[in-house]
């Protein structure tokens, strides 16, 4: 018998044929984006008409908007400042709550082996429900004001800093808590001096993470009554006082800017 | 031997200090902040005291069990909320390619059309999605539509920094080689630049849709559409069950979207 001269062995003829076969399934995902895009579109009844009309009424009122009326400044200073608040508090329930929970939900710490797992689905639960829909829910439950804004950014905190930190927990290493039981170092002591000096960067550098996005969250909150400057986005929309609203816009982006700085340097400090 | 140890000893000492006056301080920082927010806000223990037990009785008389018979009411804001994502991503990707070439420093020699590029995005960025909302439901009316241009726009100011700075830090050596042999801008930007890219643009496109699925959820409590505004309309007619139903498909949607991402993008990070 002949033999064939093949110019490929029989691996790269695989990989060939299965490259071939991965550039089949790139094009079969793209057309399915494409198709889903277009029928989202049609869904949603936008059309390019729609699109260029909304463009220019967008214009219009970015026209309108200037000069931004800086005589609310006076008056929008102080809710700023109540958002920061707002955020610090927040910020500080959800770090209290996380490490306490963190003990229970750490596999190396928990005293129950099931609760980890409540936990740790109580935590998925915070995190993925949005800020303010917590904010909504709190205030049906303890009324308007600043209480509701501050419950709700810590719950939504509980959920990120939570699943961190008992992962950061479960890290640690072994040793470390061995040789303090070994000592006869109670269930707190083990905790304090040996899993918190281990993971105290890890803390921190998520805990000031956890302050950039309630920063951002407590500066919208009050869209739904639940204190800060939010509010004022919707009065000013409302009452189309363009000028109002690119000010409190103004307020939203110098309060953001100044506060991730801070936090900017502190990340820095803790490094 | 022992004067060694003494010496370490006080090396060591020397190097915690200024550890521990940091330590001391930012201590003390985070206590003055809390004081001055807790009065500000008019923060107090008693008013939590006295809001513990109407969050319980909330959470027990109103809230569950959820309204499983009012699923369906959920079902076409839920199918919104992902359209109003998708589409929000796709068109804040086309947005960000341009916007993030054009702020890539060792892709464009004009300093100043980088500086306007980054200016640009960080603004984009740090207005809030629900801010960008609250404007357009002014300017286009209520729905999807405000919805959709909100968080293409909030998403723009994301993907536009992050693809300028993986742009920043591809090999520039591969972008030589081809300008060499005479290659143009638009083949370089295709054969030596895109190559590098993909793995970063890929891993950092499926994240913002799983972040704008959240903000797609919740620019409804400002008229946007999708599953914001039905849980707002639920809430304030005190179908408190019906609520916690809605909340129930936020759970599910975010979940189930954030599992899709998760695979498709490491299918498609193991194929390049």
């Amino acid at each position: 018998m002949k033999k064939v001269n093949n110019p490929l062995n029989e691996k790269e003829f695989k990989a060939l044929i299965s490259k071939r076969k991965d550039n089949l399934f790139y094009l079969i995902i793209l057309i399915f984006m494409t198709f889903f895009l277009f029928f989202s579109l049609s869904q949603m009844n936008i059309n390019p008409a729609r699109v260029i009309r909304g463009f220019s009424t967008l214009s219009d009122l970015i026209k309108n908007m200037f000069p931004p009326d800086f005589g609310q400044l006076s008056r929008l200073w102080p809710l700023a400042i109540e958002s920061i608040q707002i955020a610090i508090l927040g910020t500080v329930l959800g770090i209290i709550f996380s490490i306490t929970l963190s003990m229970f939900a750490a596999k190396n710490l928990t005293p129950i082996p099931g609760l980890g797992v409540i936990l740790k689905g109580f935590f998925a639960f915070t995190r993925a429900v949005p800020a303010l829909v917590w904010a909504l829910l709190f205030i049906t439950a303890v009324g308007l004001g600043t209480l509701p804004g501050i419950l709700a950014l810590g719950v939504n905190s509980i959920g990120m800093l939570g699943k961190v930190f008992s992962e950061s927990f479960e890290n640690i290493n072994k040793a470390t808590i061995e040789g303090l039981n070994s000592t006869g170092a109670s269930r707190m002591q083990v905790f304090f001096q040996g899993v918190v000096p281990e993971t105290i960067p890890i803390i921190l550098s998520w805990s000031l993470f956890r302050f950039d996005i309630n920063i951002r969250y407590s500066s919208i909150l009050g869209v739904v009554g639940a204190g800060g400057i939010g509010w004022e986005l919707v009065r000013a929309s409302r009452m189309r006082d363009y000028p109002a609203l690119l000010m409190v816009i103004l307020v939203i982006l110098v309060m953001v800017y100044a506060v991730e700085q801070f936090t900017g340097y502190a990340r820095r400090v803790v490094r | 031997m022992d004067r060694n140890m003494e010496n370490n000893l006080a090396q060591l000492k020397k190097s915690r200090r200024p550890g521990q006056l940091r330590l001391l301080f930012a201590i003390i920082l985070v206590i003055v902040a809390v004081i001055w927010s807790w009065a500000g806000t008019g923060f107090s223990i008693p008013a939590i005291m006295r809001g513990v037990p109407r969050i319980y009785n909330f959470i027990i008389d109103d809230l569950i069990p959820p309204r499983f018979d009012s699923w369906q009411k959920f079902l076409n804001p839920t199918l919104q909320t992902l359209y109003m994502a998708y589409v929000g991503a796709i068109f804040a990707i086309i947005l960000s390619l341009g916007l993030g070439i054009i702020s890539a420093n060792n892709l464009i020699s004009n300093r100043l059309i980088v500086y306007l590029g980054r200016g640009i995005s960080s603004f984009l960025r740090a207005v809030p999605a629900v801010a960008w909302a609250v404007i357009l439901v002014a300017a286009v009316g209520l729905g999807p539509f405000a919805g959709t241009i909100a968080i293409a726009l909030g998403g723009a100011g994301m993907l536009g920094k992050t693809y300028a700075d993986s742009l920043e830090e591809i090999d520039m050596g591969q972008v030589e080689a081809l300008k060499a042999v005479g290659a143009s801008w638009f083949q370089v930007l295709t054969q030596a630049v895109l190559p590098q890219f993909l793995p970063d643009f890929f891993t950092w496109s499926f994240y913002r849709f799983d972040l704008n699925i959240r903000s797609a959820a919740v620019v409804g409590l400002v008229g946007a559409g999708g599953l914001g505004f039905s849980l707002d309309t639920a809430i304030r007619l005190f179908q408190f069950r019906e609520a916690t139903m809605g909340i129930l498909w936020i759970f599910g949607l975010i979940l189930i979207v954030e599992f899709i991402t998760a695979k498709s993008r490491d299918k498609i990070l193991e194929g390049l």
